[in-house]
């Protein structure tokens, strides 16, 4: 079982996760900005943000309760659990014996209620809307990631991630299997959703009108502000790595034993990583923001989707 | 430029037809600076009935309502009414009431004339001349602090009084209550770099039920300032009454001036101006277009938008001296020559026009831009004829008023800017295509990448044949004689724009300035325009419609 040298393993490559994020998210909105014609920030800007916003010092408005002040903690704390359980670098999470995947998406469902009620304890005009977008949004949101996730256990066995993604390290990936290919569309319209990308959010607005998840963060400042940030690119991080762990299997090693297949799968996950990173950045600059009353058809193709490949599972 | 003294045509017309209606009630009927007929009442009790005659029965549409205190040359207030005749002859109409400066009211014509309901409330805010019958008592421009029996514009109140400030007196906004109403306070200070404005939201979840605006937050006391400035000072003072606007508001001031002193500007300066006037609405387009674009989220299709709103921009600078076209008119004149960069304008305009049109092809088949632009924000037609809303405001709604074809000024009466009446065919076509606009943003989108296209169309035609000569007539100053006054006019790119002079006493200067923007007319359209639509798309109707915060808190 898990003896010091996994553990070990396991705790690089969580820590490697938390440190990471922030430049993914860097590179995210470098290749959204020179497929827009701009220049764009240092893919290091989001961990000088961060390094700028720790320094400051924090406004919290005085109608808040604990609420507000313990969310960000939350965020934080919640994400960073998730990433211990994810097998990202490695096909391999040393901590999956205490954890599946229902974990990490109950982590996220717990972060985001206290995202919402954070947006409730300010009694501001935006973070009530915000919320109440949000709401009708992980209503169908997760209901689609529930179903995508089952889609990926019949196929591949079980919950667990170490074993679902040996599983799929094993198999071929969606091109072999229909109903992965269903769960696949599903899984990415859903990481568009779930990361406030732009057909459901625009993270770069300054419209208080039309923000969602900026909506309901938007008294925080300081400190607050920079762990929120840092968690949701954590959390963005994770369903990326999910989604090339479980979808595009090449160049993972079928075993731990040989040292460079190991490492060759390490910068295979990095590459494949960052090409649907840059995939995502590109349909951000592709399409025009959605209606929010749209928003739900969005959702629910991504529900049918996963429908389809139950159904297929079993034809 | 018309000549001071002939009467149009159009306007011996319509002044026998005034006198036919009005004849009995009014003391004066006569024509002034060629097309502005001045009818004067004789009781100021008979003012609804003439202002509804003449904008019901004549056709035409509230311009603007200018008050002037000559108590001290012995005429109390003098209320003068301005309706334009759109899309006909080239007709002002002046309906003027005299007010007993001892009666502080004048009855209010807001009932049948809606549009008027904003200035009038202008009028009680800045003279304290009550509206008798005015529904909505509330201040307008002046807000709760400033003492309620301070009345700025009256020429007792010295500009660089200090005035106290009251406390404890609160706005009342309209309530909306039912079960599930909620009220969304956004402003005065906003989150982006824009100006201040106050948007008291009622909604029923996403859908709006209400919206009230409150502006006038940045109120520069612009009128009041200029009676105490020479008439060089007003020029350069009416190119900051907003920024993007210079070149039409500076038209319309020094054309006012010019026709006060019936001078003839030389043919070069007109055109420089025209040239210029295009230039300035081809790059508040292309803003407007890419803002409209970036609400959208469509980031791409925005950033080509400003590429080529910034090489405009460039433009400006080389040819003017300055990125917002600031130093371009002189009274009597124009204060640059074009000539020798004449290709340098034409290779400019014409290099961005061509990637206009493909970025504009490129929009208009992007599905998810489209749909966020369809029937969002949309003004009815009648909303629009009732609040006289003007420039792209209502041309998006089907009507066509256009200041350049209507009340030709400057060099457009030879360019024959618009083309649809040449044939019955086209006539036809045209008639077709008004009403298929429908007041939304996407037809705004339109309007205004149409007009971007004719302005660049506008530009060659004029530096094509630009003439020789003289770019300033130098005796503007000389001609003007004490309380001569006259209506100056020009379409900037939000429509149109009204300033009315009347010379001072010593000639530099001004006894009263009034301007009315193309915003002040067209803000009240907003709360008309979201009535159908949800939060979250009020930032598109907000943009699409591209009204300024400056231009209206003057």
């Amino acid at each position: 079982m898990a003896d010091v040298a996994t553990v070990a393993i396991g705790v690089v490559q969580a820590a490697g996760i938390v440190a990471l994020a922030p430049f993914l998210t860097g590179v995210m909105r470098k290749v959204k900005a020179r497929t827009q014609k701009r220049v764009g920030a240092s893919v290091l800007q989001p961990y000088y943000d961060l390094a700028k916003l720790l320094k400051k010092d924090e406004v919290v408005s005085d109608q808040s309760s604990w609420v507000f002040r313990a969310a960000p903690w939350v965020m934080m704390v919640a994400t960073v659990t998730a990433a211990l359980f994810v097998p990202a670098l490695l096909p391999l999470s040393p901590f999956g014996a205490v954890g599946d995947v229902l974990v990490v998406l109950g982590l996220f469902g717990l972060a985001r209620f206290f995202t919402m009620l954070a947006g409730l304890d300010v009694a501001s005009a935006f973070g009530g809307l915000g919320t109440s977008r949000e709401m009708m949004m992980s209503a169908l949101a997760e209901p689609a990631m529930f179903m995508t996730i089952f889609v990926v256990s019949l196929t591949l066995g079980g919950t667990n991630l170490s074993s679902l993604v040996g599983a799929a390290a094993q198999s071929a990936g969606f091109v072999a299997v229909p109903s992965m290919l269903f769960a696949l569309i599903a899984f990415f319209i859903v990481i568009l959703a779930e990361t406030g990308k732009v057909p459901f959010d625009n993270p770069a607005t300054h419209l208080e009108l039309t923000m969602i998840h900026e909506a309901m963060v938007l008294e925080y400042s300081g400190k607050s502000l920079a762990l929120v940030q840092w968690s949701q690119s954590i959390k963005q991080l994770i369903l990326l790595a999910l989604l090339v762990n479980l979808f595009f299997p090449a160049g993972m090693p079928p075993s731990l034993d040989a040292g460079w297949q190991v490492a060759a799968g390490a910068g295979a996950f990095v590459a494949k990583v960052a090409l649907v990173a840059a995939l995502v950045a590109f349909v951000e600059t592709r399409v025009a923001k959605w209606r929010l009353f749209r928003v739900p058809d969005l959702l629910v193709m991504a529900i049918a989707s996963s429908m389809i490949g139950v159904i297929f599972y079993y034809l | 430029m018309m000549s001071g003294d002939v009467e149009h045509a159009g306007a011996v017309k319509y002044r026998a037809a005034v006198l036919r209606k009005l004849g009995r009630k009014a003391r004066s009927v006569r024509t002034l600076n060629g097309n502005e007929i001045h009818v004067t009442l004789a009781g100021k009790e008979d003012a609804p009935d003439a202002c509804h005659f003449v904008s019901d029965e004549l056709k035409t549409k509230l311009a603007t309502v200018i008050c002037t205190d000559e108590c001290q040359q012995g005429r109390g207030f003098v209320v003068r009414y301005v309706f334009g005749k759109e899309n006909g002859e080239d007709v002002f109409i002046f309906v003027t009431v005299n007010i007993d400066a001892a009666e502080q009211s004048f009855p209010s014509v807001a009932l049948r004339i809606p549009a008027a309901a904003l200035f009038e409330r202008e009028i009680k805010d800045m003279f304290g001349l009550v509206p008798e019958g005015n529904p909505d008592t509330r201040p307008l421009v002046l807000h709760e602090h400033w003492p309620g029996d301070v009345h700025p514009l009256r020429k007792d109140f010295d500009g660089r009084t200090k005035v106290g400030r009251v406390e404890g007196r609160e706005y009342p906004f309209g309530k909306v209550e039912g079960e599930g109403v909620c009220e969304i306070p956004v402003g005065p200070v906003h989150a982006g770099i824009i100006e201040p404005g106050h948007f008291r939201f009622s909604v029923l979840g996403e859908n709006i039920v209400n919206l009230e605006t409150r502006l006038f937050y940045t109120h520069k006391g612009i009128e009041k300032l200029a009676e105490t400035m020479n008439l060089d000072k007003v020029l350069l003072l009416s190119e900051r009454i907003s920024g993007d606007e210079a070149v039409a508001n500076s038209t319309a001031y020094c054309q006012a001036i010019e026709k006060a002193a019936r001078a003839e500007v030389p043919r070069r300066a007109l055109q420089t101006r025209a040239v210029c006037a295009e230039m300035e609405r081809i790059y508040n387009h292309l803003g407007t277009l890419a803002g409209m674009v970036t609400d959208v989220a469509f980031s791409y299709g925005a950033a080509r938008l400003n590429i080529l709103k910034e090489r405009m921009m460039r433009l400006n600078e080389q040819v003017a001296g300055s990125r917002l076209l600031f130093g371009v008119n002189r009274i009597g004149g124009v204060g640059i020559d074009l000539k020798g960069k004449e290709k340098l304008v034409m290779d400019t305009t014409s290099s961005v026009l061509e990637d206009f049109n493909r970025v504009v092809s490129l929009l208009r088949n992007k599905s998810s831009v489209v749909d966020r632009l369809r029937n969002t924000g949309s003004i009815a037609r009648k909303v629009a004829g009732d609040l006289a809303l003007v420039g792209v405001a209502a041309r998006c709604a089907g009507i066509d008023d256009d200041t350049r074809r209507d009340h030709p000024y400057g060099i457009y009466g030879e360019l024959d800017i618009d083309k649809h009446h040449d044939t019955p065919q086209h006539l036809m076509e045209y008639e077709v295509e008004m009403q298929k606009r429908r007041g939304d943003a996407l037809s705004r989108f339109d309007v205004r990448a149409e007009e971007v296209v004719n302005s660049a169309g506008i530009i060659v035609r004029i530096i094509n044949n630009l003439h020789d000569g003289e770019l300033v007539v130098p005796d503007v100053r000389d001609r003007l004689e004490p309380y001569r006054h006259a209506l100056g006019y020009a379409e900037s790119h939000r429509g149109q724009t009204m300033h009315w002079v009347m010379i001072g006493e010593n000639r530099d200067s001004l006894f009263r300035y009034k301007v009315r923007t193309a915003s002040f007319v067209n803000w009240p359209a907003i709360e008309q325009a979201v009535l159908s639509d949800i939060v979250p798309d009020f930032p598109i109707v907000n943009k699409s419609l591209d009204l300024s915060y400056s231009g209206n808190d003057l």
